[in-house]
């Protein structure tokens, strides 16, 4: 490393704070790439749509591909965490560069909405999904929907747990996996809120942290502490045990998924969704990736590959799943899990998060 | 070029360092400060070079006021205690670094190796010279821009004593080869007196005396001085018309015409030592021989008030005097009489 | 060349005492790096406010934001003592011992940079799932930062003469009396780093399920939306690291000014007895064995186990590239950055001096998300051209790791004389020239190393880098968090095992030269 160009260096930050000052950032300067800066060949031409992915780049890149074909759009997609990403379209507000949001839950959906930074889709889009998986006030859509599920260890319990209610039980201690910090928790949570009311809610959490019920970061711990049976039961997401089996093989993966009873909240069909942003200026474009999301091609793609639910009517679920409409779930309206506020509370309240 | 330093005031943290510092060095001049550490030197040397600001007071180079200019624009050389040399530069380059590009500054770094007698030498690093060598590259790295001043910062100091003393011949040839106009700092009396022109004896932050050195040695202005610029004798004495009583008879005494109580200061060389006759009568203590002279530790008898009065006494290395001999001391010239 | 060195006091009268007042070539670059740095907090302030005051006491004084408070604390002082242990045992051994094998020790010692926090906590917790909670966390945590102690504390043992240790001997007292003393300054330095490390390390905690305070500001981000609370823990983190930090400076006091004059020529060697060099083997081996040895066998065996492992080649390639470009860019503009700051902390004494420092330290035990976010904020508001541009990455890597380049160049510009640049002054340079010419080329070994600690770290980085990274541009570690997302951690094997490998390069480097200097 030569002096001279440590000298230039220096001399970077000064360009940066200089850029930053002059920075009453115009609009050509939105379609315009500041000259040398740019890593990658990046475009925000009329036609191009910024997509923020909170889902994962695995699961979703091949439909994305599909999307590209299909409309003839170029799409750039920027993958994150779905809450991470909200929290970067809150800093961002109207100067967002995201023109579609695809979250993960309709948790950071709902919390998009109420911060005002959507733009309401058209009635037909919205109608072609059950009205339980989009939001109430017409600003996102769910796209697929997952299910929560007990896996339980089949050596180790002999009866499939039928309710959440049943993993309080003596027989259970210290035996039960959860990951009070995911956000598919804590929208199940938010649901038992819901359901059962808070006190109820509160008793469940409580005894089941009296029952010694382990911590875990994420899905994913749970069902690998599972099968290496140092649990017997785990409150996860059904296509977990899917993927596992698709990496692993099924021979690794020994445990089986419960869908509790109707109506106990322990099966809360939640969705991944998508909205559009207020700010976009290519809200057609837009809207038009959401059509085919919410198209039989891409609704295919959930059913088959990602082993999700599909939203529109006439497109099968994957073999081995029970179909949607069997799963009787919590009577709720989505849409009020986005009162995720009262949820940490009650967590926090609980000494969970 | 002429230095004037003048009315220079500075205070650390209250503790005031140099106060009313006043010290004209005229062109060409080679002046010493000197003084003991703590008496403020260093820091008069730093306000002068512009690494710390005077609190009151100015600094002129050449008529020209530089009192708040930044260091690199006083044309004042250094050469620090370490002679610092630059240890990633070779010795041509360390002497170069003050000069311009170009091949004139090349022949002037040249010209600077030869004036300290280290021509040839300029494709080394610092770490190949020796200490000696590396103070005069630093004395040729100080000249090579034609500085107003040239400062020495105890130059000398991490210098063997072997080698010392030509290195200081160097250095003094050399600068006034140069012509330079110098200051150097120290606190070695021996190194003041035998290389400046003059020398400007500092003390708690003020300069009490500065004159040629022997006029230093010779008339000091008070027994600090008299004390710090060589050794002596000091004893009581009373003065009354250009002579002073002491256990050593009555002295004449050169300085100013002041009278009364006091003490005297007399210098070892001034003791002349004979067979014990009339005068003081003394006992050899001891002898530290030097080989060229020796200095003897001499008890005189205490025959008056005079009980257990020591003084030191040079002679030549050859006089031959022994631990108990008994000799007689006689004083011979002009001794220093102060007031007390 | 037998030269006697005196060290100056602080307060001494010799040429090259430090200076008080700052040149403004240094003061403007130094201000603006401190500004940068605290832009983090800027955004905090800005967010905490936001909520009212009633949030803001509200955080503060629920009991959980304590209680985390109190283990965040812990984790950070067991990862921070054992730290210094392991740092400043295996320098010691491998410095001034005949321990057998010591440059290999010396290297593998720094190599435990290249592992990501992430990677070595899950596969220990795939090895030891009973490894959970504060143990586990400790374990890792120490495992992958005990070198911030170790480079240090072995480039000061290689600096310290050994007469001093000699002379503590025949005074019957024992060597480590001496030599502890010595490696005080440099130690501290470390051990802050590692203790700021601790404290914003979010990663390797969460898959240990131990709950820290960062815990709480991710989940207050994550699953409530809601930026107030998290924004006043954030700064309640931020006071944390600034007691922490003015603790370091004050401990640190005089003693970095006595670092003046050549190394020692010859390097004098403890021979160990035959006990104490099995003791001394077993030791360095073992820690070998746990942090560099376990997660690269843990990454071997997940590439050899991974079913689903079909990586793509221009993938990897291109992820390379990009992890590479953003880190060495990061290196470079944090080594930039650090400049000046680091300059000003090791020549000049004032308040000043302390304050621009003390603000490039502040927001390092920030968890990533914030600095992310605070980065959006601004950029979006005031530099939106590059919002979403790679600079905008750099400048969060130089934001996050700023403290390893001040440290570095602090250290060693301390070890040069500050005489020489009064010289230089003298012969007619002006301060930024005297810093081209003579500062920064005597300080370029050490300053370099500085920016290779920040390339490494900054490879290794995640959550900034996903959130201000170009759109479809992936770095490993991004590539990682995909695949591992997804739960193929077969597919996410080859990236672990690249990133790991080109991080050892510069850790191999850093780990080489805290050997080197033994000839």
């Amino acid at each position: 490393m030569s002096m001279r160009r440590l000298i230039a260096a220096a001399l970077l930050p000064l360009a940066l704070t200089a850029a930053a000052c002059g920075g009453q950032a115009t609009q050509e300067a939105q379609t315009t790439p500041a000259p040398g800066t740019s890593a990658t060949p990046e475009s925000f031409g009329e036609n191009s749509l910024v997509i923020y992915s909170g889902r994962n780049e695995n699961l979703i890149a091949p439909l994305i591909d599909k999307l590209k074909a299909a409309t003839g759009v170029d799409v750039q997609v920027r993958y994150g965490d779905s809450a991470e990403l909200a929290a970067q379209i809150l800093e961002e507000g109207d100067r967002t560069r995201a023109d579609l949001y695809f979250s993960q839950d309709a948790g950071a959906l709902g919390a998009l909405s109420k911060a005002g930074l959507l733009a309401p889709l058209p009635q037909p889009l919205l109608d072609r999904v059950p009205e339980k998986y989009r939001g109430a006030d017409g600003t996102w859509v769910g796209v697929s929907g997952r299910a929560r599920v007990i896996a339980y260890d089949p050596r180790q319990v002999k009866d499939a747990p039928k309710s959440v209610f049943d993993l309080t039980d003596p027989k259970y201690k210290g035996k039960v996996g959860w990951a009070p910090t995911n956000a598919s928790f804590q929208s199940f949570v938010t649901a038992l809120r819901e359901v059962s009311g808070e006190d109820k809610a509160r008793k469940w959490l409580t005894d089941m942290k009296a029952n010694d019920t382990q911590t875990f970061a994420k899905n994913g711990d749970i069902l690998n502490a599972l099968d290496e049976g140092k649990i017997s039961a785990g409150l996860i997401n059904h296509y977990y045990w899917f993927e596992k089996v698709a990496e692993k093989g099924e021979a690794a993966v020994p445990s089986k998924l419960a869908f509790p009873q109707a109506g106990d909240p322990g099966s809360l069909v939640n969705v991944a969704g998508v909205a559009v942003l207020k700010a976009s200026k290519r809200a057609e474009v837009a809207q038009k990736a959401t059509d085919f999301l919410l198209a039989a091609e891409a609704q295919k793609y959930f059913s088959d590959d990602t082993k999700e639910y599909p939203l529109i009517e006439g497109v099968p679920t994957a073999a081995g799943l029970p179909a949607l409409d069997s799963i009787k779930g919590p009577d709720l309206d989505l849409g009020k899990l986005d009162s995720l506020d009262q949820t940490l509370t009650l967590l926090k309240e609980v000494g969970l998060v | 070029m002429r230095l004037e330093v003048d009315g220079v005031s500075k205070a650390f943290g209250g503790t005031r360092v140099l106060d009313d510092v006043s010290l004209v060095v005229d062109d060409g001049e080679l002046a010493a400060v000197l003084g003991p550490s703590g008496c403020g030197k260093t820091t008069l040397l730093r306000i002068v070079a512009g690494f710390e600001s005077a609190d009151a007071g100015s600094v002129a180079v050449g008529g020209a006021d530089i009192t708040s200019l930044p260091p690199e624009r006083r044309r004042i050389g250094i050469v620090p205690q370490e002679a610092a040399l630059f240890p990633h530069l070779t010795v041509r380059r360390n002497v170069g670094f003050g000069l311009p590009r170009g091949a004139a500054s090349a022949e002037r770094a040249r010209e600077c190796l030869d004036l300290v007698g280290l021509s040839g030498f300029g494709d080394r690093m610092p770490h190949e010279l020796s200490g000696g060598q590396q103070q005069r590259v630093a004395l040729a790295r100080a000249l090579a821009p034609g500085p107003g001043v040239v400062l020495l910062d105890e130059p000398f100091n991490a210098l063997d004593r072997s080698l010392r003393v030509s290195v200081r011949d160097d250095v003094r040839d050399a600068l006034k080869r140069a012509g330079a106009t110098a200051v150097l700092v120290t606190h070695d009396q021996e190194e003041a007196m035998s290389m400046a022109d003059t020398v400007a004896v500092m003390r708690e932050g003020r300069i009490v005396q500065k004159d040629e050195p022997a006029s230093v040695y010779a008339a000091p202005r008070d027994l600090g001085v008299a004390t710090f610029v060589g050794e002596a004798v000091i004893l009581p004495a009373s003065a009354a018309g250009g002579v002073a009583s002491c256990v050593l008879g009555a002295l004449p005494y050169a300085a100013g015409g002041s009278e009364g109580q006091g003490r005297v200061a007399v210098r070892p060389e001034q003791f002349v030592l004979t067979v014990p006759g009339g005068g003081t009568v003394g006992r050899v203590e001891r002898v530290e021989f030097f080989g060229h002279d020796a200095a003897l530790t001499v008890v005189l008898d205490g025959e008056r008030d005079g009980e257990g009065v020591v003084i030191r006494a040079r002679t030549r290395g050859d006089a031959g005097h022994r631990t108990g001999d008994r000799v007689g001391v006689e004083v011979e010239g002009s001794v220093l009489f102060f007031v007390s | 060349m037998a030269r006697t060195v005196t060290s100056s006091s602080a307060r001494g009268t010799r040429l090259g005492r430090p200076l008080r007042r700052v040149p403004r070539v240094l003061l403007v670059p130094a201000v603006l790096t401190a500004l940068i740095s605290l832009l983090p907090v800027a955004y905090l302030v800005v967010r905490a406010s936001g909520g009212g005051i009633e949030t803001v006491v509200e955080t503060i004084w629920r009991a959980r934001t304590w209680e985390l408070t109190v283990a965040s604390l812990g984790l950070a002082a067991a990862v921070t003592l054992l730290s210094i242990f392991v740092g400043v045992s295996l320098a010691w051994l491998v410095v001034r011992t005949d321990l057998p094998g010591r440059r290999v020790f010396g290297v593998l010692a720094a190599l435990p940079l290249a592992v990501p926090s992430y990677v070595a906590a899950y596969i220990w917790i795939a090895a030891f799932p009973g490894l959970t909670g504060f143990t586990g966390s400790v374990l890792v945590l120490t495992l992958v930062s005990y070198p911030y102690v170790y480079l240090p504390v072995a480039a000061a043992l290689a600096r310290i003469d050994p007469a001093m240790e000699e002379v503590a001997l025949s005074l019957g007292r024992g060597r480590m009396s001496v030599v502890l003393r010595q490696l005080r300054p440099s130690a501290a330095a470390g051990a802050l780093l590692v203790a700021m490390y601790a404290l914003g390390e979010f990663g390797a905690v969460s898959i240990m399920r131990f709950d820290v305070f960062t815990t709480q500001i991710y989940t207050s981000y994550r699953a409530s939306f809601d930026r107030t609370p998290a924004a006043v823990l954030g700064l309640l983190l931020v006071v944390v690291t600034f007691v922490i930090v003015v603790a370091e400076s004050r401990s640190r006091g005089r003693a970095a000014y006595a670092t003046r004059g050549a190394p020692p020529r010859r390097r004098r060697v403890v021979a160990l007895r035959p006990a104490g060099k099995a003791a001394a083997l077993v030791w360095s081996g073992a820690v070998a064995a746990a942090a560099v040895g376990f997660p690269f066998a843990g990454i071997c065996y997940w590439l050899l186990e991974g079913a689903s492992s079909g990586v793509r080649p221009d993938r990897l390639l291109a992820a390379f590239g990009a992890t590479v470009g953003m880190a060495a860019a990061g290196a470079l503009v944090s080594t930039a950055l650090a400049v000046p700051v680091g300059v000003i902390a090791a020549r000049y004494r004032s308040r000043t001096a302390s304050v621009l420092e003390q603000a490039s330290y502040v927001g390092h035990a920030l968890p990533g998300i914030v600095v992310a976010l605070s980065l959006v904020f601004f950029a979006v508001r005031y530099a939106y051209p590059l919002y979403q541009r790679w600079p905008m990455l750099v400048l969060a890597y130089a934001v996050l790791f700023l403290p390893a380049a001040v440290g570095a160049v602090r250290a060693s510009v301390l070890q040069s004389p500050p005489v020489l640049e009064e010289v230089a002054r003298s012969l007619g340079r002006g301060p930024f020239a005297v810093m081209r010419q003579v500062t920064l080329p005597l300080a370029l070994p050490g300053v370099t190393a500085g920016a290779a600690l920040v390339f490494l770290t900054a490879m290794k980085e995640l959550p900034a880098t996903l959130l201000l990274r170009p759109t479809g541009m992936d770095t490993l570690a991004t590539r990682l968090w995909t695949e591992t997302g997804s739960g193929a951690y077969g597919a996410a094997a080859p990236y672990a095992a690249v990133l790991m490998l080109v991080a050892a390069v510069p850790g191999f480097v850093l780990g080489r030269r805290s050997t080197k200097e033994d000839t």
